[in-house]
């Protein structure tokens, strides 16, 4: 296939994201038309950048293709480390350090135990989670933590505004850049791939495959730090449930922008984010209930995960719809 | 060159010796077991009044059920994290039911019918459409969790009467025994009789090892894990119907700690008989092991959060000890 067809596809698959993003859109503007008021707007901003910085670690995870389902754990623990060190009395910048150094630690933690001394992913994970989860009650007990949280300044990353938009989706915007350029224009975001998409070749190419598994939970767990800090900003305290909500909406944007788009990158995410953070907040300011957003979630996750699978795409060949798009493709009958 | 060839110049002490270590690789988690009754009821003799066995026999049987399918499904290499919110639907769907006026039958059958069409999704979407069986399953799980909840609007449904496990509920046999492990260990007695002397349980390993190799001798790779994740899901919500009776309520958030629950007592049972792979009586003695450790955490007034991270800390010295015991059977392979 020759590079420029690739291209084309690429730029096909973003156009219909585009197309797919606005439709979404008018659909909820036309059912709802709050959807596209100023709050609304700054709403979804604002949840889009805890559920996109979240979505972001998982990224790399996903990458070398493992999965990490310490996430609420890992966002509790981390949340109520942070109120803990503001509640002490110290600054913001020295809260955020704490949470960030909790996030890389247990994120080595898991690392290593996964690449190093080869633990299963999933189970390693599920079981880190829960100690942290744990761990998340050793301050209060499990009771809310908010004092000082006003005098530090924490709700500015909320609120404060520069440039007409949140402080908020400036810090995910800017994350996300900095993760674009690495993943897609450095040597290292090549070894990522390289190690997700073939270990063994990777490593007799020189990559330390090892060390890339560890340094992407390092980085899922420093995003989810983050992102469970921009949750107490937007709440003012920190409880041990913080980032319970967390989790499903990261697979989905992940698993939903790698689908529509064509493979997992760190633009994928962030469209697949954006459209999951539209749809669940449009789906509140529609008035359904809470219980429902974790099945809708799940409801897209699937249907896109199925409509993009090699099985279903093996099905519409079968019917004589692929021909049309893949006449080239060799050892396919015209 | 034979792995099971024995020198014939081996001593009798030798022999013993080696019979010993496989006796102790295979049961140490009774032994265990055993020892963490006795230090418990030491400092705690309530552990042994008959009130207390009820309750830790009946949680017992639930978790059993809860797991017997997922045990197989880890042992086929495949993960299940559905199970616990598919007992959650299957609970509220009964106490739902109930609420209708349909009378406990109807309200059961309509219980395992949700079980068995999300073990029918799941396995479609895993062994048919070659899904992540762990996307396809936390999904599942999403909807099974939001579906619980609705059908009560988010709060608990009360039973008022009781129904036909009731009985079975009560503690039996001198005050100490509900009846319903009767059943529960008749049911897994015939899934230890199918992993260790059909096929179908060598197959189930096999999957674990090497799929393709499995599916390309002919065995019938997708039927066998549609009906693994057909057989999990109906476990589970065997035992969101046996939840049911026993809390006299659909309870929409129940599901939530018994993941991690149903995850430790199947690979910590996988350390034993076995090693490295689950297996039901390892199931069997895992979950009476934690049920034990519970119950005396209760007993000695450790609050949850604490016993939560003796789980994770648990469940990750099982994963550790597994791989070390896999990584030593693997030498001494190379090594014969």
């Amino acid at each position: 296939m020759s590079g420029f067809q690739d291209n084309m596809r690429q730029s096909a698959r973003g156009v219909g994201f585009l197309a797919l993003v606005i439709a979404v859109g008018a659909a909820l503007a036309i059912a709802e038309p709050r959807f596209l008021s100023s709050a609304s707007l700054n709403g979804i901003a604002r949840h889009m950048a805890a559920n996109g910085l979240a979505a972001l670690g998982l990224t790399f995870v996903v990458i070398v293709r493992r999965f990490d389902l310490s996430l609420p754990g890992v966002a509790a623990f981390a949340g109520m480390s942070m109120g803990a060190v503001i509640a002490a009395g110290a600054p913001l910048w020295v809260a955020v350090a704490a949470g960030i150094a909790i996030g890389a630690a247990i994120g080595m933690v898991s690392g290593v135990a996964i690449s190093r001394f080869g633990l299963p992913d999933i189970v390693t994970t599920i079981a880190v989670g829960s100690i942290c989860a744990g761990m998340a009650f050793l301050y209060t007990g499990g009771r809310s933590i908010f004092q000082n949280f006003f005098q530090v300044g924490i709700t500015d990353l909320n609120d404060a505004r520069l440039m007409g938009l949140g402080v908020s989706l400036w810090i995910l915007l800017a994350i996300y850049a900095v993760a674009w350029f690495v993943m897609h224009r450095t040597r290292t975001g090549v070894a990522f791939y390289a190690t997700g998409e073939n270990p063994v070749a990777a490593h007799f190419s020189g990559i330390a495959t090892k060390r890339y598994v560890a340094l992407a939970y390092v980085l899922c767990g420093v995003c989810t730090a983050l992102a469970v800090l921009l949750i107490l900003a937007e709440s003012g305290n920190a409880e041990t449930n913080k980032g319970a909500n967390l989790m499903m909406p990261a697979y989905a944007g992940v698993f939903l922008g790698a689908a529509i788009l064509g493979g997992t990158s760190v633009l994928a995410t962030l469209g697949g984010i954006l459209l999951i953070t539209m749809l669940l907040d449009g789906f509140a300011l529609m008035g359904v209930p809470y219980y429902y957003s974790d099945g809708m979630i799940s409801l897209i996750l699937l249907a896109g995960v199925l409509a993009f699978s090699d099985t279903a795409r093996g099905w519409l060949a079968s019917f004589g719809i692929r021909r049309a798009f893949r006449r080239s493709a060799p050892g396919e009958k015209g | 060159m034979t792995m099971t060839m024995t020198k014939p110049a081996e001593s009798h002490r030798h022999r013993t010796r080696r019979r010993l270590s496989r006796l102790i690789t295979n049961l140490w988690l009774v032994a265990a077991l055993v020892v963490l009754t006795a230090l418990i009821a030491s400092q705690r003799p309530q552990l042994l009044d008959p009130g207390n066995v009820v309750a830790v026999l009946k949680s017992f049987s639930i978790m059993v059920m809860m797991v017997l399918g997922l045990t197989w499904v880890i042992a086929a290499g495949k993960i299940d994290v559905s199970f616990m919110q598919v007992a959650a639907l299957s609970n509220m769907l009964c106490a739902w039911g109930l609420s209708q006026g349909w009378g406990w039958w109807p309200a059961i059958g309509a219980g395992l019918a949700a079980g068995l069409a999300v073990g029918l999704l799941n396995g479609w979407l895993v062994a048919v459409m070659r899904l992540p069986a762990l996307i396809v399953t936390i999904s599942t799980a999403g909807l099974c969790a939001s579906l619980a909840a609705a059908l009560g609007k988010g709060t608990v449904i009360r039973i008022a009467t009781p129904g036909p496990v009731a009985s079975l509920l009560e503690p039996q046999l001198g005050g100490a025994v509900p009846l319903i492990v009767l059943p529960v260990l008749a049911l897994a007695a015939l899934a230890w009789f199918v992993q260790e002397r059909l096929s179908m349980g060598r197959y189930i390993y096999a999957m674990a090892q090497n799929e393709t190799a499995v599916r390309s001798v002919g065995i019938p790779v997708v039927g066998l894990t549609l009906l693994l994740f057909v057989f999990s899901a109906v476990c589970a919500a065997l035992a969101g119907v046996i939840l049911a009776e026993n809390l006299a309520s659909g309870q929409p958030m129940i599901g939530g700690p018994y993941l991690i629950n149903g995850l430790t007592v199947v690979l910590l049972g996988g350390m034993m008989v076995h090693v490295g792979k689950p297996n039901i009586l390892g199931t069997l003695t895992a979950t009476l092991f934690i049920g034990v450790l519970f119950s005396g955490a209760a007993l000695l007034g450790l609050p949850d959060y604490q016993r939560q991270i003796i789980q994770g800390a648990l469940l990750l010295t099982g994963l550790v000890v597994a791989m070390l015991a896999a990584r030593h059977h693997g030498e001494r392979r190379k090594g014969g």
